[in-house]
């Protein structure tokens, strides 16, 4: 399965990148191996209809949903087959014209890690909160708001973790400059 | 004598940090005190954060491998391979087999050395001040090692997409046994000296609790998760490199408390020892690298990698455009996430007990704030 | 810092001027003899005396300050002070240096006039002990029949000072230490006392020197090893060390009430701590080592002087080990301790004392008796803590997760693998 081309326009990105020369851009084989392929399953089962795409390659399988299943695709991959007692990470990367959150999910008694990617429009980017699942989702969506801007409906507490109070503006965002930043 | 109902107290808030003895780093942490109780806490983070993954965005590869050896600066080798791993993973590279023995045994004798640190600065956070000594001791001859084999004692810098720098010396193997002699009886005289010392047992015994459901939830991993019981490790449970090939223990606690933890960490440094002597045994002569261009430019793709640090559960997700340097690197930090495990374990604990149970969780604030 | 014959001029010129006092100190109390009116010339031999005595105690205490650090150092495998002075001699001269030039600061909310005389609150009532603790056959000041029950009496008035230290400073963690010291003190003065005690009772006589003469044939450690266990602790206690550090444990309180002094009021209190545990040492060696007779019995006046010297070095020695040892004990238990362990165990102590007087029962029954109480919360430790942790701690070995070795593949199967590995970009 290959991965939506990333959009870094040149006036937007933070560095300078020359123009490539030499042999077009491959993309990387993304191939499941015997683990990834249980995982995968019990992965597809927890996500059901809500699936939008499926993918993923060595033993992280991971599949695409909608915002508004996330919360049930969570609770679903916690107490169903899949038994994740552990919320890895939250991971979100700026694809310009959208913000992609990562959620992974390991289940430490089993062995199944599995990936749930969410796409939200960075002018809106609004996603409910899994800390009612997990304690652990609290920090990881604190940093990402912190960095990202996105906003976890239901999170007790989204005060700036790794910035400072009155920081303006989200480092993490492509947009964000390297250098011409405020300074403290 | 006055009841709780009827008196309006309020609590004291206590500040530690950032600049205290014994919070290990910047890091602060607001205690709402009843008395000497412990009602709350507040951590508060973010004082060394220096932006590394965004850092990450601006520079090639092998120089995203420098910006590694610096957030865990403690556990320099394991956030190296980390990252490496992923970048291999993404670029479907196999590491030659004598390069993944080095890097294990590199990996081990810093896991060690990331232990023998939590071992000395966990008693002198309690008031013993003869085991940091003794630890530090230890820790300088594996620094003086790796000083030899890779150029510095602590920002080694030596791992590289498909291998290592270069290959290590000529008297590597003598000298890491005569290390791992050294090492055996450094580690077990400081566990003759602390472990079942009465005060020690009394600050550390039945302090911090936390169940291991209440853990897992919490992302905990490593030794602060193994000590509640969950015998969840990744070079067992997801092996890399050459683990699947050495035959180790990984110790796991059973009352979750800082006891536990610390001596957890205390059996892995012996773990540790013997699995590089099995990859001393194993070794043989090769490449140290796979063939391939110096600057990296992998396909274009994602990719998740975790591996074992000393204090947890490193993951490293990693965006590629295809060009040479990377679209976003994000990672998943052990002591980040042990932190969270922080607010459970200081339920109904004391202001004395708070420095206890920080300090078992072995946070590099490094790590945290990135 | 000084080049090294500047060191050793310094040196000697400390050495000289010690023992030159020294000789005062001794020529006053010896051969003046104890004064009996009040003349002029007794007040003369008493500002002598006094000067002398307070600059004795002054070296002692610099003494152990270089002593505690070149042990520590030792203990932790590292040299301690060698720099200053041959062996480091000169360090405390050197801090003490340091710290008198420091720069006097108070907290500007602090109560001045309070903030400034609590060292000295700490202080005299240590000075003021010195005045009836003999550290020979006749070198003391005056010695007094009641001379333990001033010692025990005097001490406890620089729990005061301690408390106004730590509230003058107008800062929560001062605060917080000065009371806990306090209660930290006061816990443990009981079982001090009644340790005490149960040699007086033994003596028959509150004055050292009797005390130290009846010990000519058993120490009364041998007599009373469990009142001598819970004078160590309860002394430890007293003066702040480790275990018993809490209050001004850098890890937790950064300092307790001493936190907000610097420079010269700092040095005083320091030297205070140190001339406590002096005096812990000291008493330990005549209450319970036989001071300058034991077992030696009558020795010329010097070596009579030697053999205190000795046996107060030692314990204090032995209470420096201590601290490089253990951790610290939280507060709770730390008074838990006091209460529950200590005070008992000293109360029993008396009880056997005295009923082994009043029987006229053989020495070695109270010996027995002593020893069967010592072991009492020894094995209730060992059982209740000690024992569970080793077999825990063994289970915990045995328990480990073993992980079995996967046979590695083919050696030409990886090296062909591993040459073959290549991604061109």
């Amino acid at each position: 399965m290959s991965e939506q081309e990333p959009q870094a326009s040149a006036e937007q990105a933070p560095a300078e990148r020359p123009a490539r020369h030499g042999p077009p851009v491959a993309d990387a084989p993304q191939v499941l191996d015997a683990r990834g392929q249980a995982s995968a399953k019990l992965l597809a089962q927890a996500a059901g209809t809500n699936a939008i795409d499926s993918g993923g390659g060595h033993d992280v399988p991971w599949v695409r949903v909608a915002p508004e299943h996330l919360l049930a695709v969570a609770g679903r991959l916690r107490e169903g087959a899949f038994g994740a007692e552990m919320l890895h990470l939250i991971a979100a990367v700026d694809y310009t014209e959208r913000i992609e959150v990562n959620y992974f999910f390991l289940s430490a008694t089993k062995g199944h890690k599995g990936q749930v990617k969410v796409d939200v429009p960075p002018e809106a980017p609004t996603l409910p909160s899994l800390t009612g699942l997990w304690t652990a989702a609290g920090w990881f969506e604190r940093e990402t708001h912190d960095l990202f801007g996105v906003v976890f409906e239901g999170n007790p507490d989204l005060s700036p973790l790794l910035l400072y109070e009155g920081f303006e503006g989200h480092p993490g965002l492509r947009s964000y400059p390297f250098n011409d930043y405020q300074e403290w | 004598m006055t009841t709780p109902q009827h008196t309006d107290t309020l609590d004291m808030m206590l500040n530690m940090g950032p600049q205290h003895p014994a919070t290990h780093g910047v890091f602060r942490m607001v205690l709402a005190l009843d008395g000497e109780e412990v009602m709350d806490v507040i951590p508060h983070i973010g004082y060394l954060h220096r932006g590394s993954e965004k850092l990450c965005e601006g520079e090639s590869y092998g120089q995203v491998i420098t910006l590694f050896d610096r957030m865990d600066y403690v556990s320099n080798i394991n956030n190296e391979l980390a990252f490496v791993r992923a970048a291999e993973r993404l670029m479907d590279i196999e590491v030659p087999e004598r390069a993944s023995y080095i890097r294990v045994i590199l990996a081990e004798l810093n896991r060690i050395a990331s232990h023998l640190l939590f071992l000395g600065t966990y008693a002198i956070d309690l008031g013993a001040i003869t085991p940091i000594m003794y630890a530090f001791r230890e820790r300088e001859r594996i620094q003086a090692l790796f000083e030899a084999t890779t150029g510095a004692r602590m920002m080694h810098n030596y791992l590289r997409i498909g291998g290592l720098k270069e290959d290590a010396p000529a008297d590597f193997e003598p000298r890491v046994r005569e290390l791992l002699d050294q090492l055996r009886a450094g580690v077990e005289e400081i566990d003759r000296l602390l472990s079942l010392n009465e005060v020690f047992l009394a600050r550390t015994k039945g302090v911090g609790i936390i169940d291991g459901p209440t853990a897992l939830a919490c992302g905990l991993s490593g030794p602060s998760l193994r000590g509640s019981g969950v015998a969840y490790d990744v070079r067992k449970d997801h092996p890399y490199e050459v683990y699947p090939y050495l035959a180790f223990k990984v110790p796991v606690g059973q009352a979750g408390d800082c006891w536990d933890r610390y001596y957890c960490r205390l059996l892995e440094c012996h773990e540790s020892i013997s699995m590089v002597a099995q990859c001393l045994e194993q070794m043989e002569a090769g490449p140290i690298r796979a063939a391939g261009r110096r600057i990296a430019r992998p396909p274009r793709g994602e990719v998740y990698v975790h591996s074992e640090n000393p204090r947890g559960d490193i993951g490293v997700l990693l965006v590629s455009d295809g060009t040479d340097k990377p679209y976003r690197v994000k990672v998943r930090p052990p002591s980040f996430c042990n932190l969270v495990g922080l607010k459970p374990m200081m339920e109904g604990a004391y202001v004395a007990d708070a420095v206890s149970i920080l300090g078992s969780l072995d946070i590099v604030l490094g790590e945290v704030d990135r | 810092m000084a080049s090294r014959p500047a060191q050793l001029v310094l040196l000697a010129v400390i050495a000289v001027g010690v023992a030159a006092v020294f000789g005062g100190f001794v020529f006053v109390t010896r051969w003046l003899g104890a004064p009996q009116e009040l003349t002029a010339l007794t007040l003369v031999q008493f500002a002598v005396a006094l000067l002398a005595l307070v600059t004795l105690l002054a070296v002692a205490g610099m003494s152990l300050v270089w002593l505690e650090r070149k042990e520590l150092g030792r203990m932790q495998g590292r040299p301690g002070p060698t720099r200053v002075g041959p062996f480091g001699l000169l360090q405390p001269v050197a801090d003490a240096g340091k710290l008198l030039f420091k720069e006097d600061v108070a907290p500007g909310e602090a109560s001045k006039l309070i903030f400034f005389a609590s060292p000295l609150l700490i202080m005299v009532p240590g000075l003021m002990v010195w005045l009836t603790v003999p550290l020979g056959p006749t070198l003391v000041v005056r010695s007094l029949d009641l001379g333990i029950f001033f010692f025990v009496s005097i001490s406890v008035l620089s729990i005061v000072g301690l408390v106004l230290a730590g509230w003058s400073s107008h800062s929560k963690y001062a605060v917080l230490g000065g009371i806990r010291s306090a209660a930290q003190m006061v816990s443990y003065e009981i079982p001090l006392i009644m340790a005490i005690l149960g040699v007086v009772v033994l003596a028959g006589s509150m004055r050292f020197e009797d005390v130290v003469a009846l010990q000519d044939g058993v120490p009364y450690i041998a007599l009373l090893p469990a009142a001598f266990a819970v004078f160590l602790v309860a002394g430890l206690a007293e003066v702040g060390r480790t275990p018993f550090d809490i209050y001004f444990a850098e890890s937790e309180l950064v300092g307790g009430p001493f936190v907000e002094y610097s420079g010269a009021h700092w040095a005083v209190m320091l030297l205070a701590e140190y001339l406590n545990t002096f005096l812990v040492g000291a008493l330990a060696a005549l209450l319970f080592l036989g001071g300058w007779r034991w077992p030696f019995g009558d020795l010329p006046f010097g070596a009579a002087v030697a053999v205190m010297l000795a046996k107060t070095y030692l314990v204090v020695a032995v209470i420096f080990w201590g601290r490089a040892t253990y951790p610290r004990l939280r507060l709770d238990q730390l008074m838990g301790l006091g209460w529950k362990v200590l005070l008992p165990l000293s109360f029993a102590s008396i009880l056997a004392t005295a009923v082994q007087q009043f029987y006229g029962w053989p020495a070695w029954t109270l010996t027995l008796l002593s020893v069967g109480l010592l072991a009492v919360p020894i094995a209730l430790q060992m059982r209740g803590q000690g024992r569970p942790a080793s077999a825990y701690a063994a289970r915990l070995r045995a328990g480990a997760v073993a992980v079995a070795a996967q046979p590695r593949p083919a050696r030409a199967a990886a090296g062909a693998d591993g040459a073959s590995a290549e991604e061109e970009a």
